[in-house]
């Protein structure tokens, strides 16, 4: 499929912002992603004004009601229940997206920087370099970020934001380097590389001003398709209880699920269901964001490995 | 075309190689040395276990070593002494059987689902659809395999008491002939029906369309009848945590295709020749399953295909759980002890399965669409 005899350009940001604005995905996915920014940042005022006195029951990991039994579902004193452990969900899951929050800036950069690099340069150079570039991508492509993501996190000492890193130097060198090689490739086709050429540009000048530019859309869908994977993996690491920290919205699941089959009680479906779905609807928020800004940017997908 | 595909060929080899030395250069880097420190030994053992293994070797021969015993098949011998080839050999038929029966079932609904939203244009079953999707995509997968079981299991005992089986625990399934035969005949029978189908439908033979699918599946249960392995393939297709494993990889999975599929047929319902079925007054349906998903397809299933290592890591997740096949034990417990050959193999193994699948999907490009038989190389 060809470009159908239209171009599809967008002038400014002005123009930018109101195509976006008008796509029905990424407004849902901002305001999931906003609605659990605003979660995380609650946890530090509701610890300084409403549970401040309450220490020993709200305290996200070591806290314990003493007054109930647990687990229990959501009261005034508890809004999201209490877990097996008798701690406060939603002090849990609040606390909890602190990691999840890193890992996702962590995928996002790191997949962006060197999708953004090993893309535009390969584009740009062309030639050998190309080539071999292009079968470096489409080896990364074979393995899988998830298994990396899960193998480095066995020695406990990798945070959350080195694996996130780590996810997306394996997703910007495989998937993120293609998409973005094909599209600085189309740019480079355009006549004002060129123009630009004519006037004395030198590479770097014309790589950071003329190709980046108009790469990054494109590299924003594809990273942002990326931090979904790398949230679902990070919460899978934390159910393993191999994460450096105990705290994580994995855990909270682990917890649900162990306790119940080991005190025979009944399921802690508040916990259980906060944390997956604290994770499942911060991911699909990403992925709601990168589909909407495709159809933003390329109304007319057409790219064979997109 | 044999040029072609020996060009291809040739290039998934220096792919392989490649992916091989990252696999081996990454789990070495990200794991080193745990093994013998594992075992607690003293100082000294732990020197001596490394030179048993070759360990305190340059990491650069230890990859020239693992390259040369690749070269030539073999996948080298894990740290407690077996050979990684036969142990990661030993859990491939279950775990491509359920894989194979999960990702094919998963495309084809995504395939059929995307289609019938993009067409029916009503705004809120689309958004209803496209959120449901987006969350089963992105379900965390714990969660979704006890959600599955804590709901499922009771209706599966039903649906087992139905064929005179008892209930059964959730045992792990490790392979055999049965389960091996039931998942190619599965997926011959639905692969095979669809193409009947279709083939039906082009040359107006309505019956056998309707009843290629059917047909299908009928040859499969008579093959299993004649074979003599009815009552245990049932028991196999019915167990417990293969249900739940293939269940759980469909809703992961399907997604995706899904969504692509969807994506594609909105951009070919403005194009002129739907306008000009519509004029001729051909059934929706027709215009629908014939003219417009056809042009729409080959995204899909590329997207499907090229997404297979990703969805593999996703099914070693969910099976870790119910402990299907044994790959995810033998996956997470190498990475507990450090036993990295055998993490780079199953590495290797999903990277073949990947490459493998993605030269079919460029032959099957190259006999559809002429332009890329022309460039060769991989684009």
């Amino acid at each position: 499929m060809t470009d159908t005899g239209y171009d599809y350009e967008i002038e400014g940001w002005a123009d930018t912002r109101k195509r976006v604005l008008r796509s029905k995905m990424v407004i849902a996915g901002l305001v999931v992603l906003g609605l659990f920014t605003v979660l995380t940042f609650i946890h530090p005022v509701l610890q300084a004004t409403v549970w401040s006195g309450k220490q020993s029951v709200y305290r996200p990991v070591t806290g314990h009601d003493t007054t109930i039994s647990h687990p229990s579902g959501p009261t005034i004193a508890h809004p999201l229940g209490t877990d097996p452990l008798g701690r406060d969900v939603l002090s849990l899951m609040t606390y909890g997206l602190r990691p999840t929050f890193l890992v996702a800036i962590a995928t996002a950069l790191g997949a962006g920087v060197v999708g953004l690099v090993a893309g535009t340069s390969a584009a740009f150079f062309r030639g050998k370099y190309d080539r071999v570039m292009t079968h470096v991508a489409d080896a990364f492509v074979l393995l899988p970020p998830p298994l990396i993501f899960l193998i480095a996190s066995k020695r406990g000492l990798l945070g959350p934001f080195e694996l996130g890193l780590l996810y997306g130097l394996f997703f910007g060198l495989g998937p993120a380097a293609i998409v973005v090689r094909s599209r600085a490739l189309a740019v480079m086709g355009k006549p004002f590389i060129d123009a630009a050429r004519s006037v004395g540009g030198g590479p770097r000048w014309i790589i950071t001003h003329h190709v980046v530019p108009h790469v990054i859309p494109h590299v924003a869908v594809v990273v942002l398709a990326g931090v979904v994977g790398a949230l679902v993996t990070q919460g899978f690491v934390e159910f393993l209880g191999i994460a450096e920290y105990r705290y994580g919205l994995g855990n909270l699941v682990y917890n649900a699920l162990t306790y119940q089959r080991a005190l025979g009680s009944e399921v802690a479906w508040s916990a259980l269901m906060a944390g997956a779905l604290a994770i499942s609807l911060l991911a699909s928020s990403f992925y709601m964001i990168s589909s909407g800004l495709r159809e933003v940017t390329d109304p007319r997908r057409s790219s064979r490995r997109a | 075309m044999v040029r072609f595909v020996v060009r291809r060929v040739l290039w998934a080899l220096v792919t392989l190689v490649l992916v091989v030395t990252i696999a081996f250069f990454a789990v070495n880097l990200l794991l080193p040395y745990d093994f013998a420190v594992g075992l607690g030994q003293r100082q000294g053992a732990i020197e001596a276990i490394r030179e048993q293994l070759g360990l305190d070797r340059p990491l650069v021969v230890q990859w020239l070593d693992f390259l040369w015993d690749f070269v030539r098949g073999d996948l080298g011998e894990s740290y407690d002494g077996s050979r990684v080839s036969t142990v990661v050999w030993g859990t491939l038929p279950t775990t491509v059987a359920i894989f194979a029966v999960g990702g094919v079932v998963a495309y084809l609904l995504g395939e059929w689902f995307g289609r019938v939203v993009a067409w029916s244009r009503n705004r809120y079953f689309g958004a209803v659809s496209s959120v449901g999707s987006v969350l089963l995509f992105t379900a965390f997968p714990p969660w979704l395999v006890f959600v599955l079981v804590y709901f499922g299991t009771d209706r599966l005992f039903q649906v087992r008491s139905w064929f005179g089986l008892g209930p059964k625990p959730f045992e792990p399934v490790m392979g055999g002939p049965v389960l091996e035969v039931v998942a190619v005949g599965l997926v011959v029978a639905f692969v095979g029906g669809i193409v009947l189908r279709n083939w039906a439908r082009r040359n107006d033979r309505r019956a056998l369309g309707w009843l290629a699918v059917p047909l299908g599946l009928a040859a499969f249960v008579a093959s299993l009848v004649a074979l003599g392995i009815w009552a245990e393939a049932i028991d196999v297709m019915l167990w417990p945590s293969a249900v739940m494993a293939t269940v759980g990889l469909v809703l992961i999975a399907f997604g995706e295709s899904m969504l692509v599929m969807r994506a594609g047929v909105s951009a070919e319902m403005t194009e002129d020749y739907v306008f000009t079925a519509r004029a001729k007054a051909l059934p929706e349906r027709l215009i629908r399953d014939r003219h417009v998903a056809p042009n729409a397809v080959l995204p899909a299933i590329s997207r499907q295909i090229n997404s297979v290592p990703y969805q593999l890591s996703g099914f070693y997740i969910i099976v870790r759980q119910l402990n299907v096949g044994g790959v995810a034990s033998l996956f997470f417990g190498a990475i507990e002890s450090g036993n990295v050959p055998i993490i780079i193999g199953i590495l290797t193994v999903v990277g073949i399965i990947g490459l493998v699948l993605r030269i079919v999907l460029d032959m099957i490009q190259a006999v559809v669409d002429p332009r890329i038989r022309a460039e060769g190389e991989p684009a």
